[in-house]
């Protein structure tokens, strides 16, 4: 399984990124990280050519909002239906209510969204979700 | 031609117009008080200096006045983030908003804007050392403003000021940069005292190997005695650990000047700079002082010349003077109740580091390229010097570091950083993830302080 992950905008919070990656390859995947301070373009980019099964975003201070308003129109450019996108962290700069951020990145065109929710929790659930769409085509 | 380049350099209508004969007799004739390199030579106590700077002029003079009745040794000028990208559009407007509305819109003083006729004035008024803290890969400009103001110590380097802080800056082009640093403090050396340079051990200041942050100050340090500078300082931060900070000493101070005369720079002088905890701090200020104190102790067992300070403000956002200076009281304090200092070595310890910074170096010096920076430039490439958690894509990320049970730093992976299998062995040997997963050990390590 190939993951395409690093942090969204403007955002240098390297320490977190490098937990991520180090969790998805001890869960056995293989890792394309790009890192802190990357576009949304970029992502999209790195999962085209990397031919990637999932995206996952991350943000630490909460820039992710701004920078995912593309996300629909991005994705409905290139194929990419069968790629899972995700995204976690601090979804909203300020105090938010998860239910109220899970709702509003789903629309931004997410399929998985943690906001503040624990690495391996997260983690857990993208298998869990992944074992299922396999298991079903 | 390197004076031609100076003159390009400094010809910028963001500054003063340069006056390098004037300059040259300023530095010539300046007061022996200015320059660290002649404190250290005369001091026998280990030098404070704490971290600061503001946007304006005022501010900056009322901070150094507030330092000088703490009994600051050393005072600093941190300069703001957009001249270390050399914005220096926006840090003059930004500096003009502060001088308007007396709210800091600078994390630090536009030293370039500024110029180095104002800030010569400060400068000689205090005539205390200051050190130029910035994070800056290409500061040709900025050292030039430094040195003419009468600031003669300059931290940072190519790879302590690029691999922790920048994503996409060539790291290459930050060699360069550097070497026309290392030129210009080299070339006011021979005026009146030396110019003291500084690198930057804490790197990205979290879980760093003492191996690869030893290796990395040996490399700056050579690359700045090469080009003719006589005074330099090598430094690390708190480990988390006292026997692996007293061991990373032992170890630096002595391959320092192994490298240092191997290479022929017997004649220069080689300072320790000591960094209080620079990793996550307490939200709680009584904790905060504790360990602030915790690392005067440690400053003072581990022999350094200099050690930086922290505040009991530092989980909050800049300090304030007030605090600031209290923080420099403090540990002044502190320094001077700290008699009958024990001398700790341990050999074991000791040997292992140091047959795993030899095993390092000896790699980087074995590459085929013709010059010292691109053998090192080669080897950050490859791998073979590799930081955890440096956001740099040129750095390799593939070496782990943990804690052990004492909290000394562990490589867990060591990448293809050219250390031996009976050194990793030995790293190894120590570490117990105590049943719990990698990441979670590394979340724990990183946040023993809190």
């Amino acid at each position: 399984m190939r993951v395409v992950t690093g942090v969204v905008g403007n955002d240098v919070h390297v320490v977190a990124n490098r937990l991520i990656e180090i969790s998805l390859k001890e869960r056995g995947f293989e890792v394309f990280n790009l890192g802190v301070n990357t576009y949304l373009e970029e992502f999209i980019d790195a999962v085209i050519e990397t031919d990637a099964d999932i995206l996952l975003i991350s943000s630490l201070n909460g820039e992710a909002e701004g920078w995912s308003r593309d996300l629909l129109f991005l994705k409905n450019r290139f194929d990419l239906d069968n790629v899972l996108f995700a995204i976690g962290g601090n979804l909203s700069v300020g105090e938010a209510d998860a239910d109220d951020m899970i709702k509003k990145y789903q629309a931004y065109g997410y399929d998985l969204v943690f906001h503040q929710v624990d690495l391996n929790e997260g983690l857990d659930v993208i298998e869990n979700t992944l074992k299922k769409s396999r298991s079903v085509s | 031609m390197f004076q031609k380049e100076r003159e390009i350099i400094t010809t910028t209508p963001y500054t003063d117009s340069f006056d390098f004969d004037e300059i040259e007799d300023f530095i010539k004739k300046a007061s022996k008080n200015l320059f660290i390199s002649h404190k250290f030579k005369k001091s026998n106590k280990i030098l404070v200096q704490p971290r600061g700077g503001f946007p304006t002029y005022e501010k900056v003079f009322e901070l150094y006045k507030e330092f000088a009745q703490a009994g600051v040794d050393v005072l600093p000028l941190t300069i703001d983030s957009n001249t270390r990208l050399n914005d220096y559009e926006m840090a003059k407007k930004m500096l003009a908003l502060s001088e308007e509305t007396d709210e800091n819109m600078l994390n630090g003083y536009p030293l370039v804007n500024h110029g180095y006729r104002v800030t010569r004035k400060m400068v000689t008024h205090y005539d205390r050392p200051i050190s130029l803290r910035h994070g800056t890969p290409d500061a040709r400009l900025l050292i030039e403003v430094a040195l003419a103001s009468g600031i003669f110590e300059i931290e940072g380097g190519p790879i302590t000021y690029l691999l922790p802080y920048s994503k996409n800056f060539p790291l290459d082009k930050a060699f360069l940069y550097w070497k026309y640093v290392e030129k210009v403090c080299a070339k006011y050396s021979t005026l009146n005292e030396p110019i003291n340079r500084e690198s930057f051990g804490p790197l990205s200041a979290t879980l760093q190997p003492p191996a690869i942050v030893i290796v990395i100050q040996l490399l700056e340090m050579l690359l700045s005695l090469e080009e003719g500078v006589k005074s330099f300082s090598v430094s690390f931060s708190q480990t988390g650990s006292i026997s692996q900070d007293i061991v990373s000493s032992n170890v630096i101070k002595k391959l320092a000047r192994k490298y240092a005369d191997l290479f022929g720079y017997s004649d220069a002088n080689i300072h320790l700079v000591y960094h209080q905890w620079m990793g996550a701090f307490p939200r709680d200020k009584e904790f905060s002082d504790s360990l602030i104190t915790t690392s005067t102790v440690i400053a003072s067992l581990v022999k350094a010349d200099k050690m930086i300070t922290k505040t009991r403000d530092e989980a909050f956002g800049i300090p304030t003077k007030e605090v600031n200076a209290s923080a420099v009281r403090n540990t002044q304090y502190t320094l001077g109740i700290l008699k009958g200092l024990p001398n700790i070595t341990d050999p074991e310890e000791e040997e292992n580091l140091t047959q795993m910074v030899d095993d390092i170096l000896e790699a980087v010096f074995n590459n085929p390229a013709d010059t010292l920076w691109r053998k090192v430039f080669n080897s950050i490439k490859s791998g073979i010097i590799d930081i955890p958690f440096s956001p740099h894509i040129i750095n390799n990320g593939e070496a782990i570091t943990v804690r052990d049970k004492d909290y000394n730093i562990r490589f867990y992976k060591r990448g293809k950083i050219p250390i031996s299998d009976k050194c990793l062995a030995f790293e190894r040997s120590k570490i117990d993830l105590g049943g719990k997963s990698l990441v979670e050990n590394i979340i724990k390590d990183i946040g023993i302080m809190l």
